[in-house]
């Protein structure tokens, strides 16, 4: 990690470290740092709020054929407009750590779904969501028969779209969900 | 499992007799056919009783009891026929050919024995095969010992160190995964060196404590330098065992790559501390000075870094050699085996860490080589590394069996095995989770619990310990017999006991899943967009982020050593246009496969058949097609059991997903597996690209087809065909992830920014063989023009292997701009581009799958129609290109034959843009165009399906292909 020396206060110490150690704290602070050097002071006391635009974030190489890049920043971002703090930058592993309750996962995994942000994950969030994932290479009936057969599946009051509790009961039922959304930072 | 154990007994039986002619008795070889004086019978007494020093010495331990006949058994049969009486018509020349064919009969036993462990499915998940190995070692070891009365088969040193050991080595470090290897590298590096370090003195020492204390008996003699020795070998992990094992538990790789990599390394560590203590017990414990405890240490650390130095030379050696081989391609893969064994024998000889040298010789030549080499030679590598590798493991399991058997070299005490047993278990725990918890503040990735848990029960022997056990001189450590015994045991324990309980034990700490559930839509949908977010966030957080060093390296490879180890097409251009090709084969070989037998199983009528039809609808292969659907032969998933429309609709769905999800460009797998090609996840991901890729082929082909008839018929299947090419031509506007591939423009490199390109490189070096990741890396670094990198940020790379499938191509036409008149034909002509340069190895491949395709129909009579087009395909090859009717075009041949090699460039150019040449000509009158195709296409394709292929394949660039290339050597 370099010999650099990061200043925080205790305070701020405080408030990140929740669902992490501090030094893994430390080293994803230094990769925040080193997305732009340049804008993101090491003296972290006096200037606490410093964005990260999402360009800088969009235009990373490893995430250029990532279909939810915009999406991820933009949900764990603050502003919604994908520009992350550092705050927002620790959240965002907060939430995908090993150790995070199901329930906050779900949340954020329902919020990236939810691309027009109506707390409901309706038919045109699926089109989207399996137009990214497929990148368009469905015809509008394939995707429109495959999001019938989602919402069949799972929309438990059946009225067309899936509530955050649709969602939960179905990641429930998925036992794969736990173990697989998350990362070990 | 119990019908199998006779057979082998049989087997073994048969071996040991076998041997007893050769050995024991000798029996006249004439017995059978002449009746030659007994003079064998002196001889054979002088020859059995072979001293025993030649145990030692000898390489071959098989072909020791023939070398010690040969000469005998030779002169003798000269003598025989000399005076013995005529002519033989058949001789019994058992000692002519008995080491040879002991080996083999081994080596046949050992394959026909996995053969039959794999046949119970239910058996091998429980038990790793290297019990079952070492288990029907016992067997054929205790037969072979109630046959012949003593044991003739042992493993032995030579044979292991020069042979078995070096074929196990060398594919580890071939097929390593190395960026995998290297991210973990300073980890592995401590656990091997530290680790064993500490497993070797703290067993040893406590071992000498155990003997002062009076728990292990008096009779095993031995000072502390005995037993540190003793510490040292028992304490290498083995790489054969853990490879064995973990491979069949499968762990995460970090674990994976960890523990293996450490079982490779820890090997040299243990190697140089052994001889490091043997020469301490050599002179003697109270001769042992000062300077002697740091000549130690220095050699330790010469010894291995000489081995890995002499390991990377060789491997610029060989990297630099396979440059040259464009014309022998047939020994290119000797060359590589040759070069990577002689790097094992060079650091043998001067007693530099062998293992080391060629686990780096592989490693770092890998990536060269595989760019160097051909495919088939990369084929033939892959495949006689995992065979030999694997037949070597296969024989060091069976023979750790056989000689366990041999009780002439046991001297049990109780004492030294179970307080071994205890303390290498201890101290690996000890040491696994001390050196963790150091290392976790050092990695970014923290190794958890059960990961520790893994690394500590996987510290399993082999037979580098046995090895290294039955070198020592028994007449200078008194304690050998004691000490065999205890790493016999060490051993099985290891590999049995455990092997068998870390399955369990990894299943029962992981949480429990549920399976057996197919996965609902949601799931599969979910799962996929999870992959694909959490992939961004690690991203993100750069967990596979850029290291200086890696950088650094990067560039200095890139600038230096590419340009000096590759060859200079590969390097400049050659990239993009191999990795098409070898899709293009491994399609063409697989439809062959799937497809191709459909085609001809399904009763369809061939072209020249066609001919008593005239093509009526019904019996043409693209009505079939089209009626039935793609996936009536190309769907390698093929829907079975479907019962109900609901659950039909759901398969369907699942289907479609399948074919078109993609995966996150990260979650790749770097595996390695000695035993099996790599399979899952990246296998999965072929086949789903090559689904895709071969559905739009097919629906090019079939629009083509309609064309030429005339667009007559619109079905309802056709209709939806359009309507998805017109889709696709909507979004043509965008930036597709097949763009770069179609677009009129020249396919161009975007200049990546270093990082990028460096990215990239790194991720080449796991591919191993054809692989999907490697094309996309290639797309982009095609170095021929420059293109806006606004654009190529957009470009999906990962899923760069694509179907030549209508994009872009058509809105640039000119001729495009008639309108949607033509949707389907034109896909058509773009769906053929290939550069010219591919075709020369195009046809080379199409050969060898021709000889697998279906026999050649004989020149029937041929339908009026047919004979017409093809008169008006030569007379329109004699229009377009001048030079163009010499080779091609033929107007007797309904094949479509590839202008050969000596050819000029120019006329191969002309003819490949024929068709693209006419149909830029609209006012060519409809007439022509449809013959053309006709005369092209039926006969072409229907002869058989790699002709088909290939001519789909070889159809014409549009005269935008920039440059005019001449064929390029591939």
């Amino acid at each position: 990690m370099g010999n650099k020396q990061t200043i925080f206060t205790p305070q701020q110490l405080d408030a990140y470290q929740v669902g992490h150690s501090a030094r893994r704290e430390a080293g994803l602070f230094y990769r925040y740092h080193n997305l732009a050097p340049q804008l993101v002071p090491l003296d972290y006391t006096s200037k606490p709020d410093v964005k990260l635009p999402y360009e800088l974030i969009g235009s990373m190489p490893e995430l250029k054929d990532n279909p939810f890049r915009q999406r991820i920043a933009q949900v764990f971002s603050e502003d919604g407009e994908g520009n992350m703090t550092l705050d927002d930058f620790l959240d965002m592993f907060s939430a995908l750590s090993e150790m995070a309750p199901r329930d906050l996962k779900a949340y954020y995994a329902f919020k990236i779904y939810d691309f027009n942000d109506d707390d409901y994950i309706c038919k045109s969030d699926l089109e989207k969501t399996l137009n990214k994932l497929t990148r368009n290479e469905l015809t509008e009936d394939e995707v429109r028969m495959v999001c019938e057969k989602v919402i069949d599946e799972s929309d438990l009051d059946n009225d067309g779209r899936l509530s955050l509790e649709d969602f939960q009961h179905m990641i429930v039922r998925a036992p794969d969900f736990l173990s697989t959304f998350h990362i070990r930072i | 499992m119990l019908f199998v154990t006779p057979l082998l007994l049989v087997t073994a039986v048969g071996v040991a007799a076998a041997d007893l002619y050769g050995t024991e008795a000798s029996v006249r070889p004439e017995t059978a056919v002449s009746a030659a004086p007994p003079a064998t019978l002196s001889a054979s007494p002088a020859a059995s009783p072979y001293p025993p020093e030649e145990y030692a010495e000898a390489g071959i331990a098989l072909a020791r009891s023939a070398d010690a006949h040969d000469p005998v058994e030779t002169t003798d049969s000269g003598d025989a026929s000399h005076h013995g009486g005529g002519y033989k018509i058949v001789q019994w020349e058992w000692s002519y050919v008995q080491t040879p064919y002991i080996i083999a009969i081994w080596i046949l036993v050992a394959s026909v024995a996995k053969i039959l462990f794999h046949f119970s499915q239910r058996v091998t998940t429980v038990v790793p095969e290297s019990c079952l190995l070492i288990l029907l070692g016992l067997v054929l070891g205790g037969v072979v010992l109630i046959a012949s009365k003593k044991q003739l088969y042992q493993l032995e040193p030579g044979l292991f160190f020069l042979f078995l050991l070096p074929t196990i080595v060398g594919d580890a470090g071939y097929f390593m995964p190395s960026r995998l290897f290297f991210d973990n590298l300073g980890t592995i590096l401590v656990y091997a060196v530290v680790g064993t370090l500490w497993n070797a003195f703290c067993t040893g020492f406590s071992l000498y404590g155990m003997k002062l204390a009076g728990i292990i008996d008096e009779k095993v003699e031995g000072g502390m330098m005995e037993f540190l020795l003793f510490g040292a070998l028992i304490s290498a992990v083995d790489p054969v065992a853990v490879l064995a094992v973990f491979e069949e538990v499968h762990v995460n790789e970090t674990l994976f790559i960890i523990v293996f990599g450490e079982s490779l390394l820890n090997d040299a560590v243990t190697v140089v501390l052994y001889k490091v203590f043997i020469s301490f017990v050599e002179v003697g414990p109270g001769n042992v000075q000062t300077a002697d405890y740091f000549k130690g240490v220095a050699s330790f650390l010469i010894v291995n870094v000489g081995g890995t130095l002499v390991g990377l030379i060789f491997a610029v050696l060989l990297a630099f050699v396979t440059r040259f081989t464009k014309r022998v391609r047939i020994i290119e893969p000797l060359f590589i085996f040759l070069l990577v064994y002689l790097a094992y024998l060079t650091a043998e000889l001067f007693s530099l860490s062998a293992i080391l040298s060629m686990t780096f010789c592989g490693i770092g030549c890998n990536k060269y080589v595989e760019a160097n080499i051909s495919q088939k030679s990369r084929t033939t590598v892959k495949y006689t590394m995992k065979t030999l590798a694997s037949i070597a493991e296969t024989i060091i399991f069976i023979f750790l069996g056989i000689s366990a058997v041999d009780k002439s070299k046991w001297a049990w005490d109780t004492g030294l095995v179970s307080c071994t047993l205890i303390f290498i278990f201890v101290f690996r725990a000890l040491g696994v989770i001390g050196q963790t918890w150091v290392l976790n503040w050092f990695r970014l990735v923290p190794l958890d619990k059960l990961d520790q848990v893994v690394m500590s029960y996987g510290g399993l022997r082999g037979a580098v310990a046995f090895a290294l056990v039955v070198l020592l001189d028994g007449h200078k450590v008194k304690a050998k017999d004691y000490f065999v015994a205890t790493t016999i045991v060490v051993i099985f324990f290891t590999v049995m006991f455990q092997g068998l309980t870390i399955k369990p034990l990894v299943k029962w700490l992981k949480v429990p899943r549920s399976t057996n559930s197919k996965p609902t839509i949601n799931e599969e949908i979910h799962e996929r967009a999870f992959d694909h977010i959490l992939a961004a966030v690690e991203d993100i957080a750069g967990l596979n982020g850029y290291h200086h060093w890696r950088d650094k390296w990067e560039q200095f490879d890139k600038n230096y050593l590419s340009k000096l180890l590759m060859r200079k097409s590969v390097y400049h251009k050659g990239e993009l246009w191999e990795v098409y090709q070898k899709i293009n084969i491994r399609d063409a070989i697989s439809v062959i496969d799937q497809g191709g037998n459909v085609l001809s199983s399904a009763r369809l009528s061939l072209p020249s058949m066609a001919s008593r039809t005239s093509f009526s609808e019904v019996t043409n292969v693209t009505n079939y097609l089209r009626e039935n659907g793609s996936g009536v032969c190309l769907d390698l998933q093929v829907i079975d059991t479907v019962s109900g429309g609901k659950v039909e609709e759901e398969t369907e769905t699942h289907h479609l997903l399948t074919g078109n999800l993609y995966k996150p460009r990260r979650r790749y797998h770097a595996h390695y597996s000695r035993h099996f090609m790599t399979v899952g996840d990246k296998e999965r991901q072929d086949r789903e690209v090559f689904q895709r890729n071969m559905r739009s082929r097919l629906e090019s082909f079939k629009s083509t087809r309609h064309k030429a008839k005339g667009r007559h018929k619109k079905e309802r299947s056709q209709k939806k065909r359009k309507g998805s090419d017109a889709k696709e031509q909507e979004v043509n506007g965008k930036p597709r992830r097949n763009v770069s591939w179609q677009d009129t423009d020249p396919v161009t490199a975007p200049v990546d920014s270093p990082e990028e390109r460096s990215e990239e490189e790194a991720d080449k070096d796991e591919d191993v063989g054809i692989t999907f990741v490697a094309r996309k890396h290639e797309t982009l670094k095609e170095p021929l023009k420059e293109r806006p990198k606004s654009d190529m940020l957009e470009v999906y790379q990962s899923l760069a292997v694509i179907p030549p499938s209508p994009t872009c191509a058509e809105k640039h036409l000119p001729w495009k701009g008639g309108g949607g008149t033509l949707p389907v034909c034109v896909s058509m002509e773009t769906t053929k581009i290939i550069p010219i340069d591919l075709q020369q190895a195009w046809n080379q491949s199409i050969s060898s799958l021709e000889s697998l395709a279906s026999p050649p129909v004989q020149a029937e009579p041929q339908h009026p129609r047919v004979r017409a087009l093809s008169r008006a395909e030569a007379a329109r090859g004699g229009n377009s290109g001048g030079s163009d009717s010499g080779g091609s075009g033929p107007a007797q041949d309904p094949r479509f034959h590839f202008p050969n090699e000596e050819e000029n460039g120019q006329s191969l150019q002309q003819q490949e843009s024929q068709p693209l040449m006419s149909s830029m000509k609209p006012p060519a009158p409809p007439q022509v165009s449809s013959t053309q195709g006709m005369g092209r296409r039926p006969p072409t394709f229907n002869r058989n399906p790699c002709v088909y292929l290939r001519s789909l394949v070889s159809a014409s660039p549009p005269g935008s292909e920039p440059r005019s290339r001449g064929p390029t050597q591939l």
